[in-house]
């Protein structure tokens, strides 16, 4: 060992232990803090009570945490599907070259750019039944029927579907177009010449030199699906009914309504949920680097 | 400027890769003269810019001692360790290490500013060794506006503002086109022996060695070869490996047996290129058919075969003949045995194989 | 038909679609906000005017320019801080070699996927306890802490490409470590700064959900707060003023993203596809 290793070491420790001390204090201990609660049994002006397994208990009876579950799953398997497809497209039409191209690909932030719970407003204003810009469309188009897209499960479904893909879109035709871009001209080049035609040569040359980006993408984006909150609480709110909540969203109700225990008991699935997936896409994928 | 001997001590460097432990440096052992300059010589990877690094104090070995002068600058014995800066020590780069944003002047001014001198005291040295070095007038420059030769002065200029009292430099003519590095391996020399300054140079090129140096260390693979001076290293090699690796074209070696008893040892003779005469066939030492002759201003290189071994003469005259013979005065020729180690011949009897 | 030919088609109907996919819920925004009201949509013309925004610019009860100065002053705050102290780890974990160096980076890269609502319970009562909430220090510390990911991705590619000899040069030349992190290698990754300041604000001017527990009123609470809970005065919501809101939120954040764009994608697509 070398005789300044010690000092090295020290200067080394000092100076991540801001960061680290940060994380720690605000995202670690509030995990590990959250799944402590979990094992309570906390309502307002009733003493906190320690409970065991039960909180788990009731939610594993509980057909409102499975709903949100399947909900959540449901919600992320469309989003990610549809943004992935859609952000693909988009970044294949960015890559050519086209008068107006610079201006679509800066257009292409602007939905990035804002901030989500103000999109969620928006998108509510578009989805009003009254007022809102698909009813007016239909209206115009001659229909006499208006749809309450809010109103029933189905539809707002794939309302908060649509929203988030707009919302998302944006960073995963980002991600992509700059890993199209690496790919050198020449392998197309050849590949033309070689008589691939242009769904073979996405299939066989695109696609797998764009696996390494956008398999770090859809673990991102799915990880943010899974745990998605702000755009489902501020557009519908989970209604109607409870229909569109999302595991997180469901946990906010239990923390803010009923019993702050059972909020961390499903903050606490929640985040296994989100993490036990992540590891299990990587296994799965087999990321190399990390 | 101070001059200060330096003693290397059974050094050794141990590297702890993914593959298990490398030897990186073989117990080095070097005594360098105080306003001497000191070349280190070897191919890529054999350990020089480890070893410039732990005198440097870059790097730590991992058994030794290093003394600058008296001082103690690195004892594993007595658990001491000290920071390049304490060493007083001061370091030319290979890619020069210049400070991107920082202009010439800041350049050259960064390390007085660490010793706290007076911006007075500093604008003087700074103009001082800048002009020493003809780059007064690039002081307002940023690195990337200089050509290559001039970046290099900027770090030959910040390494001696500070007045060090070892100096060394890693390859530092390498990126240099091949006209610009002559002109400045002269400049080089006649700076550093001006100045005095103990220097430390790190080359693989042995042109470059042999020209600068005072006296050269050669390694290879992290074991010292030899060291001696230009002279030493090109009429006594001590192994196969420094007599090929000196001199240009390499010395030529050929295969042989000595006949004396019954076991009859292999040994390898060596002959340079330039020592060997080209004679018409028969009137010479062996006899050679001619593969290949080139041009070189006005020297031929011919390259002939014998015995399936190639063999490359250097001469002013040559005709086109196809079959020669070689001869060469016997003193010049090296005798090493099987490991490739000289043998001091008196009188050695062989023939070749 | 050729394949140029399908291109060309591909091109243009592609363009329009992606136009009016990303337009359109702007415009409708724009729209709704400069309407003197929303009548126009059920049979009704359609008024040009401001008085959207006279009423939230102005209106105390609406307390829209509160929301906005304290995600200014949230955001301002934040966003060197975090960069300082990611900077240090950055400069530990791409220049000397210890044991954390490969680890860390993982571990604060993890933190990115965790959900706020594991984390936000706890604080809830941890800032309850010492009476933060609702204040600065309420949103601060955990922002410092959930956008330190970003810094610190954006700052470690930047950092990474910053040959490894200057250090070497400098600590010959007799720098300490902080002083070549502040003096040689902070400058030169200025443009990763830039991108990470950027980056990091805009994360505190979306953050939502930290917000919408640690905070309570107009006081603290921020712009995202405030204009998803914005609810009108009288029970029906008010879309014009809230359009207006939108927009007048929106519009700098887009003009920034627009004129920083190339640090923005760079910020964000060198830690993906590196990696």
């Amino acid at each position: 060992m070398e005789i300044r290793f010690h000092k090295r070491i020290t200067t080394a420790y000092i100076f991540v232990s801001p960061l680290l001390l940060i994380i720690f204090l605000f995202i670690l201990v509030p995990i590990l803090g959250t799944c402590i609660n979990s094992f309570f049994q906390d309502i307002p002006y009733l003493p906190k009570k320690f409970v065991g397994m039960r909180n788990y208990l009731i939610l594993i009876k509980n057909p409102d945490f499975w709903d949100a579950l399947k909900f959540t799953i449901f919600f992320t398997l469309a989003s990610v599907s549809l943004e992935t497809i859609l952000g693909i497209s988009f970044a294949l039409l960015l890559k050519e070259r086209f008068p107006g191209r610079g201006i679509l690909r800066t257009m292409l932030l602007i939905p990035w750019a804002i901030p989500t719970v103000i999109s969620a407003r928006i998108w509510q204003l578009i989805y009003n039944y009254n007022y809102g810009l698909l009813n007016y469309l239909l209206q115009g188009l001659g229909f006499s029927d208006k749809i309450n897209w809010l109103g029933t499960p189905q539809s707002a479904f794939w309302a908060l579907v649509l929203a988030d893909v707009w919302k998302t879109t944006p960073f995963m035709a980002i991600i992509i177009l700059t890993g199209l871009q690496a790919i050198p001209e020449d392998i197309y080049k050849q590949a033309k010449v070689d008589g691939a035609r242009f769904i073979k040569r996405f299939f066989f040359i695109t696609l797998p030199l764009l696996r390494p980006a956008l398999i770090v993408a859809l673990i991102f984006r799915t990880a943010d699906s899974l745990r998605i909150f702000d755009l489902v609480y501020v557009l519908t709110g989970g209604g109607p009914a409870g229909a569109t909540r999302t595991i997180s969203v469901l946990g906010f109700q239990y923390y803010t309504s009923a019993d702050f225990g059972l909020g961390a008991a499903v903050s606490s699935l929640t985040f296994l949920i989100v993490f036990g997936f992540s590891l299990l896409y990587i296994r799965l994928w087999g990321i190399k680097k990390l | 400027m101070k001059k200060t001997a330096i003693l290397v001590r059974n050094v050794k460097k141990i590297f702890s890769t993914a593959k298990g432990r490398v030897l990186a440096l073989d117990r080095i052992n070097l005594e360098i003269k105080p306003g001497e300059l000191f070349i280190i010589l070897g191919p890529s990877g054999c350990g020089k810019s480890t070893l410039l690094n732990i005198i440097a104090g870059l790097e730590e070995p991992t058994e030794g001692e290093i003394f600058f002068g008296d001082k103690v600058v690195f004892s594993d014995k007595k658990h001491l360790s000290l920071e390049p800066f304490e060493r007083d020590v001061a370091m030319v780069f290979q890619s020069y290490a210049l400070y991107p944003h920082m202009t010439v002047y800041q350049n050259m001014a960064f390390p007085l500013k660490n010793l706290k001198y007076k911006k007075k005291k500093i604008r003087e040295q700074v103009i001082k060794i800048a002009q020493m070095l003809r780059i007064e007038t690039l002081l307002e420059r940023k690195p990337a506006e200089l050509s290559g030769g001039q970046r290099q002065r900027v770090a030959i200029g910040r390494a001696l503002v500070r007045t060090p009292q070892v100096l060394l430099m890693d390859e530092p003519l390498s990126n240099l086109d091949a006209q610009l590095r002559a002109e400045m391996r002269v400049e080089l020399k006649v700076l550093i022996k001006d100045l005095g300054i103990t220097t430390i140079y790190v080359t693989h090129d042995q042109t470059e060695a042999m020209t600068l140096g005072d006296r050269i260390a050669i390694l290879k693979e992290g074991v010292l070869q030899q060291t001696g001076s230009p002279d030493e290293l090109f009429y006594c090699p001590k192994n196969t490996f420094v007599a090929g690796f000196i001199g240009t074209p390499s010395m030529n070696f050929l295969s042989a047996e000595i006949i004396k008893s019954i076991k009859k040892p292999n040994i390898t003779i060596g002959i340079r290129p330039q020592d060997i005469e080209i004679r018409p066939p028969n009137k010479g030492i062996i006899n050679a058919f001619v593969k290949l002759v080139e041009k070189i201003g006005d020297k031929y290189l011919v390259h002939v075969d014998y015995r399936k071994q190639k063999i490359i003469i250097e001469t002013s005259n040559f005709s086109k003949e196809k079959e020669v013979s070689l001869f060469w005065p016997k003193e010049k020729m090296h005798f090493f045995d099987k490991n490739g180690e000289r043998i001091e011949s008196v009188e050695i009897r062989f023939s070749f194989v | 038909m050729s394949e140029r030919r399908i291109k060309s088609i591909f091109i243009v109907t592609g363009s329009i679609f992606l136009f009016l996919f990303i337009i359109t819920p702007i415009f409708w925004m724009m729209l709704i906000s400069f309407s003197k009201n929303i009548s126009f949509l059920t049979g009704g013309t359609y008024q040009f005017s401001f008085s959207n925004y006279i009423t939230i610019l102005t209106s105390k009860s609406l307390h829209m320019m509160d929301y906005l100065k304290n995600s200014l002053i949230v955001a301002s705050i934040t966003s060197p801080i975090v960069l300082i102290i990611s900077s240090f780890s950055a400069y530990a974990i791409t220049r000397i070699n210890f044991a954390g160096r490969r680890i860390i980076p993982l571990l604060v890269l993890s933190i990115s996927i965790f959900p706020q609502i594991s984390i936000v319970g706890y604080l809830y009562r941890w800032m309850g306890n010492f009476g933060w909430i609702n204040s600065y220090v309420a949103l601060v510390l955990p922002y410092l802490a959930w956008t330190s990911p970003l810094a610190l991705w954006i700052l470690l590619s930047y950092f990474s490409q910053i040959p490894k000899e200057l250090d070497s040069a400098a600590l010959i030349d007799g720098a300490k470590r902080p002083k070549i992190l502040f003096r040689i290698i902070l400058p030169l990754a200025t443009p990763g700064v830039l991108s990470g300041l950027l980056l990091v604000f805009i994360a505190c001017f979306n953050e939502f959900l930290f917000a919408l527990m640690l905070t309570s009123d107009y006081r603290a609470q921020t712009i995202s707060v405030g204009i998803s809970l914005f609810q009108g005065l009288h029970g029906e919501i008010p879309w014009g003023e809230l359009m207006a809101a939108s927009f007048f939120v929106t519009f700098p954040l887009i003009l920034l993203t627009l004129v920083f764009q190339r640090f923005i994608i760079e910020g964000l697509t060198t830690g993906a596809i590196k990696e």
